[in-house]
């Protein structure tokens, strides 16, 4: 079949035709991972993606048509890599890894895995199961111009985790509320402000001003308070949720606009705190705009320049009827979710949160430019994802040659780097001792507040956000193994709303975490401290003498470099962002000279890379 | 670039992620490009895919093969029931389903015979990609190419090993994309509209709110004033003067009726800025040589636009630039109110507008005095200035040249061979060099049949031993290596194909848009040891 089997010699094509392969992911990468597979010879391969074909990913993933858009990732390449090459034995899986369906045992079936993937979380996820199972696996990622490939094997190299990614940055939800100063700031409102209209209701993305914003005073806070009541001007409408009152004015495009523009900006003005050092907001009317200029004459493309007021007005009022129209064909429960290659949600977030920014005096961004803060979008090319998978094939076959000792953590770079390489490959780390992963004894100490940490905030941000964890079981080890969370669905849950304090979790307290499903056990020690910086809920720390020590990065400023919390996957995402990339260079070795660390993911600020946010 | 495609599907969304890489008018360039391939085997179908992808305007493929056995298990774009007929037509056919608004056609002739019988075919083309030609045939396809200025990139697999060559006369570039590009501020040499801006505000006078929302910009230049002031009108000059400028900067910071400071994260924005801000307006040496280059002097109607910009940006910066390109016009996000940040910007704006201004007249002189029919855009004419500071140039050496013992760059050859124990790339080059003077003498690869792999090995030493003294130099490669690629027997794995597909479409895609600086000239990528390597020869 293949004619590279001779080339491979003999121990190769043997290994090659007789190994399972699993790869996790249909996308850009996996699409090209697929056929290099096949046409390599690989004979017996299961495919996994839950994600279903988009427009966007026709520029790359070539195993899709316009026909397939919509439909399942996973199937869809299958079928089509067998058109090309009947003779492949592959399995497709719509579903997701994260899935308790794919258990240790399932992982033990395979040769090697490939991941292929686009988050944080379903790597997290992967390197576990595959350290759970004793697998190799295959990791890669890419964004833009730049790639990355490497080899995680149990007990000789770093694993997924070893390296603390910097934490996705959020932004407070005062901050989010009451004072925004940047666009983002503004572009995460208005996609709260959609799904408060029209998708899933999350109490924490509220979009109405926070009355209890740590800087308002008590008696601020009160002022505004009883003005609330008296002119009754935002407040009666506080009490419902904002979709209910929206539903009742029948999505009237003026009243919803006043409200949110007009109304709860003067409410905001009346906690006057807020404005002592701030320029305060400027309310606007639908009926009474002011005449904004655009950026740029009509001639250049709608989304390439910056609306006015007006048109913002316009396109809000025209998206509210066109979502209320999608809405209502949801049927009863039905919701809307929100997706940045919709038109319509697209163009209802661009405008809000332009009007926002123009009542912030923030600087308004255009609808291409606000996609890419929303959306989380990292370009995708077809040629750096057919580089990346093909440098996965041969990773991979040094790995079942038994040669994993010569496989290297690979770099794809945007040009030849000073020493005039594209493609630059370095030595493998050791596995961390300190790794709250793959060490023999995992722990990891976290820092919060234990009278404000309720045990459902435990689980959802720390346990399964921050740790990667997918059902866990939780007991304190005081002795008495006080059971805090199970895993069992319905049990335990009375404890949801409870405070650690409650349990008597304090500081220097330990929590023994198991997740069944990942074959994983975490020592958590707790550090309690009053408030954290940033009114963060919680922190983190590898160990506890990182507690004090220096950030090894610098946050970018750039104002478009921030990310929100509510992050939308994107395609092909990196291992690693740029700022960890400069980081880990600090520890690179064996194959290059320090001299070209800088050189090699240089922040760039002329290009449009600056505008994209990677995990 | 239109709105809807062939296909009927939004171009914009479709293309979404790439237009983020090469904005809007690299799109359109690539939507315009006539793409060639030469022989439909597997690195030269993967280099179409990852052209074809992204929307080249059209391609065309040349190859006189009919389908063999061997091409269906390399190359994913032929399959079995195609054995026999025409490799151009099957692979066009199925390359031409991965993009509805991309144009395939095929000519199902022997590369040599068009070559002979109709040169002028491939006059049309933007660009020409050649793969599995011989070192004859290639030679006479580049010396053709090299006469219509039609760039021609060459791309090869040969076992583990990748081979690429860029051949194209001369490239501009206009936007280069630098890493790390400074941004262009002028503090050291401020324009009448930022000092009059600066000076128009009173920091001492204001209130706290403006205090901590006034841009950083124009704290440094308010500081940077008083510190030229008290030095004889000279900026700081080292560590230890920067480090008293930002004491300064971190002095004005307002306190509060208890004496303690205030929280402006503006002044701490300035003090961070201090040594981006001071670095002095000056012409990059790439630049000022382009200036000095015999096309930038000697101007006639046949110059390229690059040229006639280049030049007009040259006398700019001798008489009314007083040294200086053009202004940028950009600002980087700072903390500020936004009334504020848009009047500074505004200003920034303003002057470079008036600097395009007087380019423009100096373009449209040039074009009148050269007689030349054509225009240049306003679009473009702003595009240059803005990127004046980046312009670069990219002049391979012809094929022909690197073929001659007497031209070719035997310097970098016989350096890299005797480079770190004889394990440079480039001894890859010399072996893919050798195999292909075999193939000429013998009209086979080497170790093509298992059989014959020892004897082949003494031949191709032998041949690579006579290359070596031909250039004069008296490195010995290897006979490892010899091995190794004799093993290779001339087989294209798939993966290695995909790999330079990548590769070498990228390079086409840059050569085409005319954005980032094309490989110089020549590039190799080892498999086994996963190193690449980037040389001019």
């Amino acid at each position: 079949m293949a004619a590279s089997l001779g080339v491979l010699g003999e121990p190769t094509s043997k290994n090659v035709l007789s190994c399972k392969l699993l790869v996790v992911g249909a996308g850009g990468i996996g699409c090209e991972l697929l056929k290099n597979l096949v046409l390599t010879g690989f004979h017996d391969i299961v495919v996994i993606d839950l994600d279903t074909i988009d427009v966007s990913n026709l520029n790359r993933q070539f195993l899709f048509r316009k026909e397939h858009v919509g439909k399942s990732k996973a199937q869809v390449a299958k079928e089509s890599a067998l058109n090309f090459n009947p003779n492949a034995k592959i399995t497709a899986y719509h579903d997701s890894i994260m899935s308790p369906d794919y258990g240790v045992d399932f992982f033990k079936k395979f040769t090697m895995v490939m991941n292929a993937l686009d988050n944080r979380a379903a790597r997290n996820h992967v390197n576990r199961m595959c350290l759970a199972a004793d697998i190799p696996l295959i990791e890669s990622g890419t964004a833009g111009y730049l790639g990355q490939v490497t080899v995680i094997k149990k007990g000789l190299t770093e694993c997924y985790e070893c390296q603390p990614k910097p934490p996705q940055k959020s932004f407070p939800g005062c901050t989010i509320r009451n004072t925004p100063s940047e666009p983002i700031h503004c572009v995460v409102w208005a996609k709260h402000l959609f799904n408060q209209l029209f998708g899933e209701e999350d109490p924490d993305q509220d979009v109405s001003p926070d009355t209890e914003d740590p800087e308002l005073t008590a008696e601020a806070g009160q002022t505004a308070l009883e003005q609330k009541e008296q002119s009754n001007v935002a407040g009666g409408i506080e009490r419902k949720s904002t979709r209910t009152w929206a539903m009742e004015t029948g999505y009237d495009a003026k009243k919803i606009f006043n409200k949110l523009f007009r109304d709860d900006i003067k409410y905001l003005l009346s906690m006057e705190t807020l404005w002592k050092k701030r320029r305060p907001p400027n309310p606007l009317d639908f009926d009474n705009l002011p005449h904004t200029e655009c950026s740029e004459p009509s001639t250049v493309m709608r989304d390439q320049r910056v609306w006015s007021m007006k048109e913002c007005a316009q396109v809000f009022s025209d998206c509210l009827a066109g979502l209320k129209k999608e809405f209502s064909n949801q049927g009863e429960n039905g919701m809307l979710v929100w997706d940045k290659d919709d038109e319509l949600a697209m163009d209802f977030v661009a405008s809000t949160s332009n009007i926002r920014s123009h009542i912030f005096g923030i600087n308004q961004k255009t609808k291409f430019d606000i996609k890419s803060m929303a959306g989380n979008i990292i370009p995708a090319i077809a040629t750096t994802n057919a580089i990346i998978a093909a440098v996965i094939v041969m990773e991979g076959l040094k790995v079942l040659n038994g040669r994993i000792e010569e496989c290297k953590q690979i770099y794809l770079n945007r040009q030849p780097n000073p020493r005039k390489k594209l493609l630059v490959p370095c030595a493998l780390d050791k596995p961390s001792p300190k790794c709250y992963v793959c060490s023999s004894k995992p722990e990891v100490t976290v820092v919060l507040n234990t009278e404000k940490m309720t045990i459902k905030t435990l689980e959802d941000k720390i346990l399964k956000s921050a740790l990667g964890m997918v059902a866990p079981d939780v007991e304190i080890d005081d002795g008495k193994g006080t059971i805090l969370i199970s895993s069992e669905e319905g049990e335990m849950e009375e404890n949801n709303d409870k405070f650690l304090s409650e349990f008597h979790v304090g500081n220097g307290s330990i929590l023994k975490c198991d997740d069944f499903l990942q074959s994983y056990e975490l020592k958590i020690i707790i550090a309690h401290k009053d408030k954290l910086e940033e009114d963060k809920e919680f922190d983190v720390v590898g160990d506890l003498s990182e507690l004090h020590a220096k950030p090894l990065v610098e946050q970018p400023t750039n104002q478009n470099g921030s990310t929100t919390s509510h992050q939308e996957e994107e395609d092909d995402l990196m291992i690693v962002d740029e700022v960890e990339v400069i980081k880990s260079g600090t520890k690179r070795k064996a194959d290059q000279e320090p001299d070209e660390i800088n050189a090699k993911r240089p922040k760039s600020s002329g290009d449009h890379n600056d505008d994209i946010v990677i995990l | 670039m239109s709105a809807k495609g062939k296909s009927g599907l939004d171009k914009n969304n479709k293309y979404d992620r790439q237009l983020r890489l090469w904005g809007d008018h690299g799109q359109t360039s690539l939507e315009q490009a006539r793409v060639c391939l030469i022989n439909a085997t597997a690195t030269g179908t993967e280099i179409l895919k990852n052209l074809i992808l992204p929307g080249v305007g059209s391609f065309t493929i040349v190859d006189g093969n009919k389908i063999k056995g061997e091409d269906v298990g390399n190359n994913f774009f032929l399959s079995q029931e195609n054995i026999g007929e025409s490799r151009a037509k099957t692979a066009m056919e199925l390359l031409n389903e991965l993009n509805d608004d991309v144009n395939g056609c095929y000519e199902d002739e022997n590369p040599e015979t068009l070559l002979e019988n109709n040169p002028e075919f491939f006059k049309k083309f933007t660009i020409v990609v050649a793969t599995g030609l011989s070192e004859r045939v290639l030679l006479q396809l580049a010396d053709v190419l090299w006469q219509q200025s039609i760039p021609l990139l060459v791309c090869r697999s040969y076992g583990f090993i990748g081979y690429m060559r860029l051949v194209v006369k001369e490239h501009t570039v206009i936007e280069s994309h630098p890493d790390n590009a400074h941004e262009d501020l002028r503090l050291d040499r401020p324009f009448p509209a930022l000092v009059k801006y600066c000076d128009s505000l009173n920091m001492d006078t204001m209130n706290k709110k403006d205090h901590s929302h006034t841009p950083w910009l124009v704290i440094i230049y308010k500081y940077l004033q008083q510190w030229k002031n008290e030095h004889n009108g000279s900026p700081p000059q080292n560590y230890k003067e920067k480090n008293q400028l930002k004491q300064m900067i971190r002095e004005g910071i307002r306190k509060n009726e208890d004496g303690i400071t205030e929280d402006e994260e503006n002044f701490d924005e300035a003090i961070k800025s201090v040594n981006m801000a001071l670095v002095p307006t000056r012409i990059p040496s790439e630049v000022e040589k382009l200036f000095n280059d015999p096309c930038a002097i000697n101007l006639s109607p046949e110059s390229k636009p690059f040229w006639i910009l280049l030049r007009s940006v040259k006398e700019f910066v001798e008489n009314e630039g007083n040294g200086a390109l053009p202004l940028r016009g950009s600002i980087p996000d700072m903390t500020a109110d936004s009334g504020r940040y848009i009047q500074l910007q505004n200003a920034y704006i303003e002057q470079a507008n008036k600097d395009v201004a007087v380019i423009t007249d100096k373009v449209n002189m040039l074009i009148n005095s050269l007689a030349k029919g054509v225009s240049i855009s306003d679009q473009e004419i702003k595009l240059f200035c803005k990127n004046s500071a980046f312009v670069r140039i990219l002049r391979c050496t012809s094929l022909a040249e690197e073929y001659n013992s007497q031209t070719i760059n035997t310097q970098d050859i016989g350096s890299h061979l005797e480079d770190e124990d004889g394990d440079s790339e480039m001894i890859f080059y010399v072996l893919l060099r050798g195999v292909d003077r075999f193939y000429e003498e013998y009209n086979r690869y080497p170790g093509g049949d298992n059989d014959q792999v020892e004897p082949d090995v003494q031949l191709l030493k032998g041949i690579i031993s006579k290359l070596i003294h031909e250039w004069g130099l008296t490195s010995n490669v290897k006979e490892d290596y010899i091995h190794e690629i004799c093993r290779y027997g001339a087989s294209e794995l798939h993966t290695i194909a995909s790999i330079m597909g990548g590769c070498a479409a990228q390079e086409v895609i840059k050569v085409i848009t005319g954005q980032f600086v094309p490989i110089d000239n020549t590039f190799i990528y080892n498999a086994v040891k996963q190193t690449s390597f980037a040389v001019k020869l």
